[in-house]
């Protein structure tokens, strides 16, 4: 029943947009009585989203994508996020943060009439693309045509709370940039001011936020359930969601010239376009199964070749635009070696620069795959020698760059700036002689506390300390390195410095770890209600009294025949110790322990970032 | 200039910085070559997991044979090969670089310097 209300209530919201969009009078409407019809149909989406989410929480299997994807004794929050742990529901997700930010652009009230009813007509025709692909490719509303009454279950990988909140997260950070896109748009056709690029800024820092949030979780969710120790492998996946971050960043660097009277609208439109359709190109190589193989993506090609055409149309229609209807020539760049925009755009070229590089990377072994049918791996290693050398020079600039002026090219109190970087270089050299040497870790230990430094140095002289909420809007930019600064620390110590501990283990063994002792207690399985868990129990500084105890092991779900492994992670603010449970051999449980130092300034540090995000929002 | 003079203390910094790790680079351990070079081959049982990280059977395989062919005196280049005879070249994370991969090395420097070609004759060196 709330499957067939809920795929009349996606039809009809479709309905409402091709009206919206193919209508001749729609732009001699009220404003009022077209809002009307955008509010409209985003409720009747969402209305259509919450009615596949009460099927899966009563646990209806007469939808056929309800018993493919839950099990009534799933735990409810799991029912809930198995909604969009799975293809259909997670487009239809998608299509429901579409018409939410479609639902709150509406309200926006400093621009003009015409303008906002061009970008949500826009906003309509990027609805009518996806809902035409859910409804004909993706429909999560089919009726299941046998009768059952149990389901097949939910990836036991997904149940996990971090990954039930992750899509949702991320899904908005990219479909934010819709929002981006259709503004960029309607400012190329509507080319009267730079108002728009006031009201692009905002939601593009929104999605940006978003969009880090949503990394933040997938990264955090790997490094504590995968168990191997690290939160970044640069995974296909993750690469996806890692190129509209950058190139995200560029536009909100680049929305910052703006300020400076230094538009440079071109560019600015070119990277909204540019945002947006990686998003959807990153949909496409997710969804499409083209990542795993192409012979997977072959097998099923139908829905992998609608979502290229809607990358198409979208990029296509984008970049024409953006070709036919060129913003005019603004003003030409006072570019100085070396001020505010030449930072910038030297910033933002590097910044595309690693953008097109991871790109090509996780394409690549599928160009070859086509032409050669051999298959090769592009991974970390390719990454870590290519992206993070092109970033460097860019992040020694960012620790400067807030400083800058924008007319001329001097810096104001340089030689505090040069007296701190020698002191910082000598300090930072001096501890890794004593402690370990290596020398990306000491450019990551330098640039870290540099970008810091600089940023607290430049705070401090440049401003008065108040505790205002306009002071800390006008040290934003500062605040946001800072937290740059903070994750390049964490960065560097957990992925450099790390040190691996391994054991073989009888229960009640006593070993030690980082001078502290360690008890392996016992072993032990108890049955839950969704799955069997096995548990190493270690009891970590036994010497004291208020020693902490940790476990680490496995999890099996018998519905899917799965193992996941757990973690067991001690948390400390400067460093986790991470228990990982191996298998058993001659009676002795194989136990790695991974010493990660700082992983937590990395979370910290975005953290910061995402606050910095929505302190900007507020600003003008 | 005030900024100038900041610049060439930055730049011997770094020079200097380089010069002193370039020198100690060179000492490594067996074990320790084994982890960095079983840190670029891929899983080939697993999920984008690196032969070093995983405890899969196939890994503590390769990882056996990788330590036996190092301590035989067998170079890093000698056992890749090896591997991507065996295994075909998915087992590297990083691509070989030969005729087929030379797009994917290139590119990001070629990108690179045009960057540099664009900033430098777009930057005005007259002093304001």
């Amino acid at each position: 029943m709330s499957s067939l209300f809920g795929f009349l209530s996606l039809i009809f919201a479709t309905g409402i947009n091709f009206y919206l969009f193919f209508s001749r009078y729609i732009l001699r409407f009220q404003s009022q009585r077209f809002n009307f019809f955008i509010r409209l149909s985003s409720l009747l989406t969402l209305l259509s989203f919450f009615s596949l989410m009460y099927a899966y929480i009563i646990s209806d299997f007469s939808n056929y994508n309800v018993f493919q994807n839950s099990h009534s004794n799933k735990p409810l929050i799991y029912k809930i996020s198995g909604t969009w742990g799975n293809h259909e529901g997670s487009m239809l997700l998608w299509l429901s943060t579409l018409s939410i930010f479609s639902f709150f652009f509406s309200f926006t009230k400093n621009i003009e009439d015409d303008f906002k009813k061009l970008t949500l007509i826009i906003q309509s025709f990027l609805h009518i693309l996806f809902s035409l692909f859910i409804i004909f490719t993706s429909n999560p509303f089919l009726v299941n045509s046998i009768l059952v009454n149990e389901g097949l279950g939910l990836n036991p990988i997904l149940q996990d709370p971090g990954l039930a909140v992750h899509p949702p997260v991320l899904y908005a950070g990219y479909i934010g940039y819709s929002i981006v896109f259709s503004i960029a748009i309607a400012g190329l056709f509507q080319n009267k001011d730079d108002e728009w690029l006031y009201v692009a800024k905002k939601w593009s820092l929104i999605s940006w936020t978003f969009l880090t949030g949503g990394i933040a979780l997938g990264s955090y969710w790997a490094y504590y359930e995968l168990g191997w120790g690290g939160w970044w492998f640069w995974d296909p996946v993750e690469n996806i969601s890692l190129m509209p971050w950058i190139a995200g960043l560029a536009l909100v660097h680049s929305l910052m010239m703006v300020r400076g009277e230094q538009a440079i609208k071109k560019w600015i439109v070119f990277l909204s376009i540019l945002c947006f359709s990686l998003s959807v190109f990153g949909t496409f190589l997710v969804r499409s199964g083209i990542l795993t193989s192409v012979h997977s993506f072959a097998a099923d090609a139908s829905r992998g070749i609608f979502i290229l055409l809607i990358f198409f149309i979208v990029t296509g229609f984008g970049f024409l635009v953006f070709l036919l209807k060129e913003p005019k020539k603004s003003n030409s760049l006072n570019l100085l070696f070396i001020n505010k925009v030449s930072a910038l755009v030297i910033n933002n070229i590097l910044m595309i620069i690693a953008t097109l590089t991871i790109l090509l990377g996780t394409i690549y072994p599928i160009i070859i795959e086509v032409l050669y049918n051999k298959r090769i791996s592009v991974g970390g290693p390719y990454f870590n020698s290519t992206v993070i050398p092109i970033m460097i020079p860019g992040f020694l600039l960012m620790s400067i760059a807030p400083i800058l002026s924008w007319q001329t090219n001097k810096i104001i109190n340089s030689k505090k700036y040069a007296l701190g970087f020698i002191i910082l270089s000598i300090l930072v050299l001096i501890q890794s002689f004593f402690l370990e040497f290596n020398t990306w870790g000491l450019v990551g230990l330098l640039l870290g506390f540099w970008i810091i430094l600089a940023s607290i140095i430049a705070i401090c002289s440049s401003y008065k300390v108040k505790f205002t909420i306009k002071f800390f809007q006008i040290i934003n930019p500062h605040i946001a390195h800072i937290g740059v600064g903070i994750a390049i620390i964490g960065i560097t110590c957990s992925s450099i410095f790390q040190t691996e501990l391994d054991f073989n283990l009888n229960e009640g063994d006593k070993f030690n770890v980082n001078g502290k002792m360690v008890l392996f207690e016992e072993i032990a399985t108890t049955n839950q209600i969704n799955f069997q868990s096995l548990r190493g129990k270690f009891l970590f500084d036994i010497e004291k009294d208020e020693s902490r105890k940790i476990e680490a092991g496995k999890n099996y779900y018998p519905v899917s025949k799965m193992i996941t492994s757990e973690a067991g992670i001690l948390h400390q603010w400067n460093k986790d110790i991470y228990f990982i449970l191996g298998d058993q051999k001659n009676n002795e449980w194989f136990v790695k322990v991974l010493i990660n130092p700082f992983v937590s300034f990395i979370w910290l540090g975005v953290i910061i970032m995402m606050y910095s995000g929505l302190i900007a929002v507020t600003r003008r | 200039m005030k900024s100038s003079h900041f610049f060439r203390i930055l730049h011997m910094t770094i020079l200097s910085f380089m010069f002193v790790s370039f020198k100690i680079y060179a000492l490594e351990n067996t074990d320790e070559r084994v982890k960095n070079l079983t840190l670029e081959l891929r899983c080939m049982t697993c999920q984008n997991q690196s032969i070093y990280d995983s405890d899969a059977e196939f890994s503590n395989d390769i990882k056996k044979i990788v330590k036996q062919k190092l301590l035989e005196g067998k170079s890093e280049r000698d056992i890749k090969i090896f591997l991507v005879d065996r295994y075909g070249e998915y087992i590297l994370f990083r691509p070989l670089m030969n005729y087929n991969n030379i797009f994917l090395w290139s590119f990001p420097f070629i990108l690179l310097i045009f960057g540099l070609f664009f900033v430098l004759i777009k930057i005005k060196t007259k002093k304001v």
